[in-house]
């Protein structure tokens, strides 16, 4: 069983251009651990895409306060591979596309790079592994030899980036908004990945604004965050209150005095 | 050796003895190619010649014939009179092709006859023997309405210091549709002089994809005459320079004729302490209306130490044309580095995947997936090369 702990997290993003610093995140405390899925619901501009980076290790997100910790080590100070290799994955909201580089080959660089130089995966392996999960997802073949997500569509993206999490099987899984954009066709399928890989050795920190992808990948503990800061947390139940009552309602309830970008 | 003994050691016909002595008088008369911003006049590069070499070609094929460039000259005098530097190149041009007629000692002779199209790509392989100058000729002809793949590879063996001087001359009558695909790799110790040109009749095609992947000092000149109207020509290049490498291409697309169109694109990846220069020159002359010119030059420096250029020259004579141009200088693109390195890729790895997408627009229109495979190859190998010098220094 693996751990995520986040404490006390303050977050600054840098504008390079402007030569500005920003806080998004003003204190996150987050614990999970392998075999729970959580959610984390909250109005735009509230710091979850934020949450999802830092942890990842993008290096515009300064950590100003605070520490992540994965089994117990802290992993600030490890460059983005490092903390991939450790078992964390980011489904992202806009994946880079790269052409020059099929799918396929990225797929086993990206599990080559977990396995010492003299125990590469066999092509068999990789093959007979890369067609059960196309099949569960929905994907043509022919996609794994297009270029990496070069001229895919939205909803071809979002698909791939869940191949990819089903490829490299990681203890933990951001997927910042892995719902948006899509039908609910390609909703199902998407969910259908997640969920296929729920178990002891998996979790997973889901990030959305609807609670729609919630009817399709039941949470365990639903966290609501606002003004970077998680205000509420609750079980499945959570997030359907808040369909109901919105997030202003929450906020009055709570008695935040929080801007909500909407209102 | 004197030229005349040189010319002794080969079967070759008297004629040809004349035309490479008349050039061997040029050679201290005319200048270096004219290139911008790139200097290379203290290169030694005009050494004479020890011997000729015979190249063995693969297989003899009823469609078109393919041979030793030697044995053509007694099989087919009229047409290596007619084309050989004489009408795409002229030896008179400077002193590099002067050189090149007055020693050339290795090459092939490619004719594809009218109205004839060959499925498979033809292949050649030239290797440099690195103990003597490598002054290498291969002449294609391609005849009205043939249509045809052509695929060169040159490596040098061996490690001696050396020169190579290779031109490649490309004749495509009307109607013809060449593709022309090179892989160049010649040695760390190799100083050299390429010159590729194709003369484009009318509503011909001619498409260039080169992987210019020297280790040595390169002076390189890429052409096209687009002098048939309707004529059309794709030019791709990709280059990698690492190490204490110096390089400039020149690539040049001439549009004489009217609707002819002639597009560039480069790519160049410039690593440790090298300097890659990278002038693309469109040139539309007057009366070629309707012409179309379009390029494309970007360089990614890999290095704070390393020196790059990407310069569009449009040199436009004609009103009614359409012409543009677009040129970088940049870095590592590092959402892309981001993305590769989140799913747990090493960054010497991503990095490497990141300079292909950046090559990628040229890779992916190479036209034979071998050679397009196997130019990933050497790329790899030569970026990996790359970051270990970097990683060591």
């Amino acid at each position: 069983m693996a751990e995520l702990l986040i404490k006390e997290l303050h977050v600054e993003v840098t504008d390079e251009e402007k030569k500005t610093s920003k806080e998004i995140l003003k204190g996150v405390n987050l614990e999970m651990k392998t075999g729970e899925i959580h959610a984390i619901m909250g109005p735009n501009g509230t710091g979850k895409s934020t949450l999802s980076q830092t942890i990842m290790g993008q290096k515009n997100y300064h950590v100003t306060h605070g520490d992540i910790l994965l089994d117990g080590q802290s992993i600030l100070d490890m460059p983005v591979d490092e903390r991939a290799r450790k078992g964390l994955f980011l489904a992202m909201q806009y994946p880079a596309e790269i052409q020059g580089v099929t799918n396929a080959e990225f797929l086993r660089a990206a599990i080559n790079a977990r396995r010492p130089e003299n125990n590469k995966i066999s092509v068999m392996d990789f093959i007979k592994e890369l067609d059960k999960n196309l099949e569960l997802l929905d994907m043509s073949e022919a996609m794994t030899e297009r270029y990496l997500n070069e001229g895919f569509s939205g909803g071809e993206k979002k698909r791939n980036e869940i191949l990819q999490l089903l490829m490299i099987k990681p203890s933990f899984a951001l997927l910042d908004e892995i719902d948006s954009g899509l039908d609910i066709d390609a909703l199902k399928v998407v969910s259908k990945g997640v969920n296929s890989m729920r178990g002891d050795n998996f979790g997973a920190l889901i990030i959305t604004h609807y609670q729609r992808l919630l009817n399709y990948i039941k949470p365990d503990v639903v966290h609501i965050m606002m003004d970077g800061r998680i205000v509420k947390t609750g079980d499945a139940q959570l997030a359907q209150k808040l369909e109901d009552e919105g997030y202003a309602g929450l906020r009055d309830e709570l008695g935040l005095d929080v801007n909500l970008i909407d209102d | 050796m004197t030229l005349e003994k040189f010319a002794m050691t080969t079967d070759e016909p008297t004629w040809f003895t004349q035309k490479r002595q008349a050039s061997f008088e040029l050679i201290d008369k005319l200048p270096l190619p004219k290139m911008q911003r790139f200097n290379f006049s203290s290169w030694q590069l005009a050494p004479s010649t020890e011997a000729i070499i015979k190249t063995n070609v693969p297989t003899i094929c009823d469609d078109y014939i393919l041979m030793d460039i030697f044995d053509a000259m007694t099989a087919y005098p009229e047409m290596i009179q007619k084309y050989f530097m004489n009408k795409v190149i002229k030896s008179d041009e400077n002193k590099l092709t002067a050189y090149h007629t007055a020693y050339m000692n290795q090459g092939i002779f490619l004719y594809v006859p009218e109205n004839t199209v060959v499925q498979k790509p033809i292949e050649i392989e030239l290797k440099q023997n690195s103990n003597q100058p490598f002054v290498s000729h291969i002449l294609i002809v391609a005849g009205e309405n043939s249509k045809f793949s052509f695929i060169q590879r040159t490596r040098t063996e061996g490690d001696a210091k050396s020169v190579a001087n290779c031109v490649v001359e490309v004749m495509a009558m009307p109607n013809s549709e060449v593709r022309y695909a090179a892989v160049d790799e010649m040695g760390e110790n190799v100083t050299s002089y390429l010159s590729r040109r194709a003369y484009v009749d009318q509503n011909a095609y001619v498409d260039w994809s080169i992987g210019l992947m020297n280790s040595g000092d390169t002076v390189a000149d890429f052409d096209t005459d687009l002098f048939g109207e309707g004529a059309h020509s794709e030019i791709k290049v990709v280059d990698i320079t690492s190490g204490q490498q110096q390089e400039g291409v020149n690539t040049r697309v001439t549009n004489y004729g009217k609707h002819s169109i002639g597009n560039i694109n480069q790519r160049g990846v410039i690593m440790d302490r090298s300097r890659l220069i990278f002038n693309g020159i469109g040139h539309i002359i007057k009366g070629a209306s309707g012409a179309n010119a379009e390029q494309q030059n970007r360089v990614m420096m890999m290095s704070s130490k390393a020196h790059g250029d990407a310069n569009p020259i449009l040199l436009i004579d004609e009103n009614d044309v359409l012409a543009g141009h677009a040129a970088s200088v940049g870095q590592v693109d590092q959402r892309q580095l981001y993305y590769l390195m989140s799913r747990g890729i090493d960054k010497k790895t991503a990095q490497r995947m990141v300079i292909r997408g950046f090559l990628g627009d040229v890779l992916v229109s190479i036209p034979s997936k071998a050679i397009r495979e196997e130019l990933v190859q050497t790329i790899e190998r030569k970026l990996a090369d790359g970051q270990t010098i970097a990683t060591n220094s």
